[in-house]
């Protein structure tokens, strides 16, 4: 702990705001986790409370902005690509922004304690127009309880972090471990989430260039494909596969009555 | 869903890239009819 807290004081700050950026971009750090080692190191005298406080929010704020105005830009596409790490891909984005929807902006101020919610409220509210003088307000609200909660578990609890921490030598080895954790839980979630839909591999796959060599033959009647993307997908002068129907993945059953059952049916997304 | 499928019933398959695979190996393309055009809700 006598070494830590000196490199703590030269690149705390630093860490604080590198961490909590690269998770306000979305990526897997531990935002909350870095907060409350600052918080315990503000408690030792080893950083000061306001410059935390105020760098940690400066990140926040900082790759919020950065997801709103990509969000804004990109349409639906950023959400896109986010939601094909989810469980759902094919209903993710329709769903987010109807909860966010329903539950009103409001829901900014407490995203960031929401997993899965925290990723995609600030590309969401840029896709769904929010005033950018609006959501900054309401995120600022939302990073500034979300920062002093943390902040302050660590700076409660000092003495349990200070025995946790007396056998880690330099803050890097902390930072290290940090990420090493990340990762691996991570991982582990990605490998249950595997697994957990290895079964839909049974469904047969075709290639784009079968499908039009099928198109093309006398046995084309017995085809039928069917678009799967959620509206969200959709943009004015949006395309399809030519002669394709649409089920809304939210309304499956209702929506199978119309499929013909004597019929091959060829699903395709984006 | 193409597993829901099947389980249904339906001889499903999935095509390979979807949309973006259909394009590229020039496949006939024709525009959303405005109906599935569903709007999602805005905050403006």
């Amino acid at each position: 702990m006598n070494e830590l807290l000196p490199m703590m004081a030269r690149h705390g700050y630093a860490l604080v705001f590198g961490i909590l950026l690269a998770e306000s971009l979305g990526f897997p750090f531990p935002a909350s986790i870095a907060l409350v080692v600052a918080g315990a190191a503000v408690a030792a005298h080893t950083l000061l409370g306001v410059p935390v406080l105020l760098t940690a929010i400066f990140a926040l704020l900082l790759g919020d902005a950065i997801q709103y105005w990509l969000g804004r830009y990109t349409g639906w596409a950023l959400l896109a690509f986010l939601c094909r790490l989810s469980m759902n891909p094919e209903t993710c984005i329709l769903r987010s922004a109807e909860s966010f929807y329903k539950r009103g902006k409001m829901t900014l101020v407490i995203a960031k304690f929401v997993p899965g919610i925290n990723t995609m409220a600030a590309p969401l509210s840029g896709s769904m127009k929010m005033r950018f003088n609006q959501f900054l307000s309401l995120d600022f609200v939302g990073s500034l309880l979300y920062v002093i909660t943390y902040l302050s578990i660590g700076y409660l609890s000092r003495d349990v972090l200070a025995a946790t921490l007396k056998n880690f030598h330099t803050v890097s080895q902390v930072l290290q471990v940090l990420v090493v954790v990340a990762l691996v839980i991570y991982a582990t979630y990605r490998v249950m989430q595997f697994r957990k839909y290895r079964q839909y591999d049974v469904v047969p796959r075709v290639q784009a260039q079968e499908l039009e060599a099928r198109l093309a033959s006398d046995d084309s009647t017995r085809v039928q494909i069917v678009d799967v993307r959620s509206h969200g997908y959709y943009d004015i002068g949006a395309e399809r596969i030519f002669g394709s129907i649409r089920i809304e993945p939210n309304n499956l059953d209702e929506e199978i009555k119309t499929l013909p059952k004597d019929k091959d049916i060829y699903l395709y997304c984006t | 869903m193409a597993h829901l499928l099947r389980e249904k019933g339906f001889n499903t398959f999935v095509i390979v890239g979807g949309l973006t695979a259909w394009r590229k190996v020039g496949g006939n393309l024709e525009s959303v009819p405005k109906n599935d055009l569903v709007k999602l809700p805005s905050f403006s």
